[in-house]
């Protein structure tokens, strides 16, 4: 864009200068000192509004900054402000018209610091109902009706393709599909329709040149992109990638498992009751050949609403390395009011780690309450039993990353909806209560 | 890549549960005692356990 081609002009109303830059294509200007809005294509300057504000905003963009936005040049040209009254509540926001020549005009729009690159579209998207909703298709993508509200000029400045006014009403519907966002503007005369898209504040400060920092966006906008709906979804993908790594390892595993009983003793008796020292005995020895792996022990006791007790130490007869462990066996069972109810089990699983290869033997010292004089019981040592629990740690452990990403990205969603007609607290759900 | 973070957590993940397997790592934790005096076969009534199950008396305590 070459220097700015700028008609000076004088207020009718009020003398001071007034520069028109977008030329002939101005149907309105507003004097920035008065705040008069002027008939541009009348000679004499024509009041058309005098100042009605009740209040003067002052434009985060000065009007008359040229800046570069997504590789083309724009001059801010004209800046209004409008708002929404919802629930007895007014919410206002910034519209800046931006030009170029060539390119002709688009807009900047600002509400809580979140910003849209907007432009306003040549045909009406197709409307239609989905869910029991208004939704709107553009080019294949879907808008979901987000809210419908009256809009009203409060403040404008600059100059504008357009009669503005202050006091302008129109009916404005926004459909959202972040991070784009289709509004429908309605009045008596004209229905507009205009494409959004989220731009991020700092991306407007720069393209301008803007001194400082832009201010935090408060909240979540209609149509804030969520990183976190797609970094959730591809998550949970790369999840199932690690569910399959597992999943083929344990297969791997239980084909490959030796299971090997290296030891067992059935039928042993010994009377309950008795002092566990009185009754402990020691195994033959046993073999563990091959690498080193766990090693399961498996006790099973025929105990009847009572436990036994079973304090093991395996001995490497070689080394002198002992490994001590206990193991309890109890089981329950009975009937109440609720019918028939088991607590226990008669069997139990020790699941030794990283026994290496030797001559073992166990040293038993069992003791037990039963109501019978005598107790069955059986002892079976194996060695390379494929166990599930690691598998199980690691697939929760794998699973709370997308988890936590999935909740943030739910959340996200919530507070963008909580804003909506939508809203469980408001909007139209509220015709619902009442 | 995407996740780099996730990815290299959940690879390192994997490489440990095949060590795991490897090894025969499993979660239980029993007490390893070295140099057990041989006379436990002879006496096997005398040796004392190195853990803690016992509680005053010297026997297991339980009761439903």
């Amino acid at each position: 864009m070459s220097a700015p081609a700028v008609a000076s002009l004088t207020c009718p109303q009020c003398g001071s200068a007034i520069e028109l830059r977008t030329l002939d294509q101005a149907l309105s200007v507003v004097c920035a000192s008065c705040g008069s809005i002027l008939d541009a294509r009348d000679p004499n300057l024509h009041v058309l509004q005098e100042f009605k504000a009740r209040q003067k905003f002052t434009p985060q963009i000065p009007l008359g900054t040229r800046g570069t936005l997504k590789g083309e040049k724009w001059e801010v040209v004209g800046y209004q402000v409008r708002g929404a009254t919802i629930d007895g509540a007014t919410y206002y926001w910034e519209e800046y018209l931006l030009f170029n020549p060539y390119k002709g005009f688009r807009y900047l729009t600002q509400y809580d610091g979140h910003w849209n690159d907007v432009q306003v579209l040549k045909a009406a998207p197709d409307e239609t109902m989905s869910g029991g909703r208004p939704v709107v298709t553009l080019h294949g993508e879907t808008f979901k009706h987000f809210q419908t509200a009256t809009a009203e000029t409060y403040f404008v400045l600059g100059e504008f393709p357009w009669q503005v006014r202050v006091g302008d009403r129109a009916t404005a519907s926004d459909f959202v599909a972040p991070p784009r966002m289709l509004s429908k503007e309605k009045t008596d005369e004209e229905t507009t329709w205009s494409l959004g898209t989220y731009t991020p504040a700092a991306q407007i400060w720069s393209a301008f040149g803007l001194p400082g920092e832009p201010p935090h966006a408060r909240g979540v906008y209609a149509n804030q992109p969520d990183e976190f709906v797609s970094r959730a979804g591809s998550m949970a993908k790369r999840y199932l990638l690690f569910v399959a790594v597992i999943a083929a390892i344990v297969f791997i595993r239980l084909v490959t498992a030796s299971r090997e009983t290296v030891f067992a003793t059935n039928a042993q008796f010994f009377r309950p009751g008795a002092p566990a020292d009185s009754l402990a005995f020691v195994t033959p020895s046993f073999t563990l050949r091959g690498r080193t792996t766990d090693l399961e022990v498996t006790t099973e006791a025929q105990v009847d609403n009572g436990w036994a007790y079973f304090e093991y130490a395996l001995v490497n007869e070689q080394t002198g390395t002992t490994y001590e462990f206990g193991r309890e066996v109890s089981y329950y069972y009975g009937r109440d009011e609720d019918g028939n109810w088991s607590e226990g089990s008669r069997r139990d699983h020790a699941l030794l780690p990283s026994v290496p290869a030797g001559q073992y033997f166990l040293r038993v010292a069992p003791e037990a309450q039963v109501p019978t004089p005598f107790l069955e019981y059986r002892i079976v040592v194996r060695r390379d039993v494929p166990t599930y629990t690691p598998y199980l740690i690691a697939l929760a452990l794998l699973a709370l990353p997308p988890i936590l990403v999935g909740l943030r990205a739910w959340g996200m969603e919530s507070a963008r909806w909580k804003e909506s007609d939508y809203s469980s607290s408001g909007g139209d759900d509220d015709d619902d209560d009442e | 890549m995407k996740h780099p973070i996730y990815t290299t957590f959940g690879a390192l993940l994997v490489v440990l549960l095949v060590v795991a397997e490897v090894r025969g790592w499993t979660p239980m934790r029993p007490t390893e005692v070295k140099n057990i005096p041989r006379s436990i076969r002879d006496n096997p009534g005398a040796y004392r356990p190195h853990y803690r199950t016992f509680f005053g008396s010297g026997h297991y305590m339980r009761g439903k």
